[in-house]
């Protein structure tokens, strides 16, 4: 319980406590990152350390936004542990189903130069009809698969509506990926979309290098 | 940050991902989790410091994770801790479990429309209330009650729920199964 937090509160006043605390749950629990600037707690470096700290304590990290604004995720090391645990893995229909909407949401405007390098997140929404073509999943799996991967923050619904054709986009948990999370994530991308690219090539010898070193 | 993981780090990151799991009374709590017993299982859930809870964000005013069709999942909840929170002068867990055609008949009551359909939606939603810890749903038996996170609330918080539930209307007797 709080006793867990304790020996990282006890030195603060009453105060410097709420902030800290205040700082912790809007990381942990806000849709998007907060901005520093509402939090004395993540504004000043010392605070923020603590923040981390705590968050630490359930293996998590804080996480820098594009514009002074933080959220949290999982720490990398952690995020692999957790990879490996059959209980804390998604079923692998919504796996394939958040593959697509990554490939038609992200990867295909990437690489068409019109959505940034470094972001998971896109205003250019996978088409359903998309997905139901490409899926090869029953129609009724398909949104059962839609249902929990929405359930769970990883896909947003866009509404089609004017020109805007409706589909699904990255959902908010995509602001939590660390800079790690983040390149594998492209890495895995690129492996799976065009596996015998020399891109996944030199991917594939690096992390065979990688794993000769450790 | 060290390589090394403690145990106890592992246990708790993994509880944020499974949401609330029971685990056998006898097994050990990992520190930092709220244990919640219920008879022969103990469920398992994150605890916040300082008895803070994700209701801080309103007053930042920021966005929650969004929810689908969260008015229907609140109506659904409600229509259950009507029928399962029986005595409104103890706390809501472990509540009395309900028969599921009283809590559609409470959310039935809350609706307007086709009632069919809007029984379907609420089964779907009791489903999804059970998945997340807020209500437990024994579908064999037909029963709900109330679900661990509701052991977590704070004191505080239930004045204004309580006042709102003295003020809904309970299930219809043909939906109690009485004659």
């Amino acid at each position: 319980m709080s006793e867990l937090f304790d020996p990282l509160l006890a030195p603060y006043d009453e105060r410097r406590r709420a902030e800290l605390v205040a700082a912790y749950m809007a990381v942990e629990h806000a849709a998007a990152p907060v901005p520093e600037v509402r939090f004395p707690a993540l504004r000043e470096p010392a605070l923020r350390r603590t923040v981390a700290a705590m968050l630490a304590l359930s293996g998590r990290t804080l996480v820098r936004g594009a514009d002074r604004d933080w959220t949290s995720g999982y720490h990398d090391d952690v995020a692999a542990a957790l990879a490996a645990d059959p209980a804390c893995v998604l079923p692998v229909e919504d796996r394939a189903v958040l593959t697509l909407v990554l490939v038609h949401s992200v990867a295909i405007p990437r690489a068409t130069g019109t959505l940034g390098e470094d972001t998971w997140l896109s205003p250019y929404p996978a088409a359903a009809d998309e997905l139901r073509r490409r899926s090869q999943l029953p129609v009724g799996e398909l949104e059962a698969a839609l249902r929990r991967l929405r359930t769970a923050g990883l896909v947003t619904q866009v509404k089609a509506g004017g020109d805007e054709a409706g589909g699904y986009v990255p959902g908010p948990q995509f602001h939590r990926l660390t800079p790690g999370a983040r390149r594998r994530l492209q890495e895995e991308l690129i492996l799976a979309a065009g596996p015998d690219s020399p891109l996944a090539a030199a991917i594939r010898a690096r992390r065979r290098s990688n794993e000769e070193a450790s | 940050m060290s390589d090394e993981w403690a145990p106890g780090i592992l246990a708790r990151a993994r509880a944020r991902v499974t949401g609330a799991v029971s685990v056998p009374a006898a097994e050990p709590v990992p520190p930092g989790l709220a244990a919640v017993p219920d008879g022969p299982r103990t469920w398992l859930l994150p605890s916040w410091p300082d008895g803070a809870t994700p209701a801080v964000l309103e007053q930042y005013e920021l966005a929650p994770m969004p929810l689908d069709r969260s008015g229907q999942a609140r109506r659904v909840l409600a229509a259950a801790l009507r029928c399962c929170w029986a005595n409104l002068d103890d706390a809501p867990w472990p509540g009395v479990p309900a028969p599921v055609p009283a809590v559609l008949d409470v959310y039935a009551g809350m609706t307007r429309g086709d009632a069919a359909l809007a029984g379907r939606w609420a089964t779907g939603e009791l489903r999804r209330l059970a998945d997340t810890g807020w209500l437990v749903l024994d579908e064999a038996r037909g029963v709900v009650r109330t679900g661990p996170r509701t052991a977590l609330w704070p004191h505080e918080a239930l004045g204004p729920l309580r006042d709102l539930l003295r003020r809904m209307p309970g299930p219809s007797r043909e939906a109690l199964g009485d004659e």
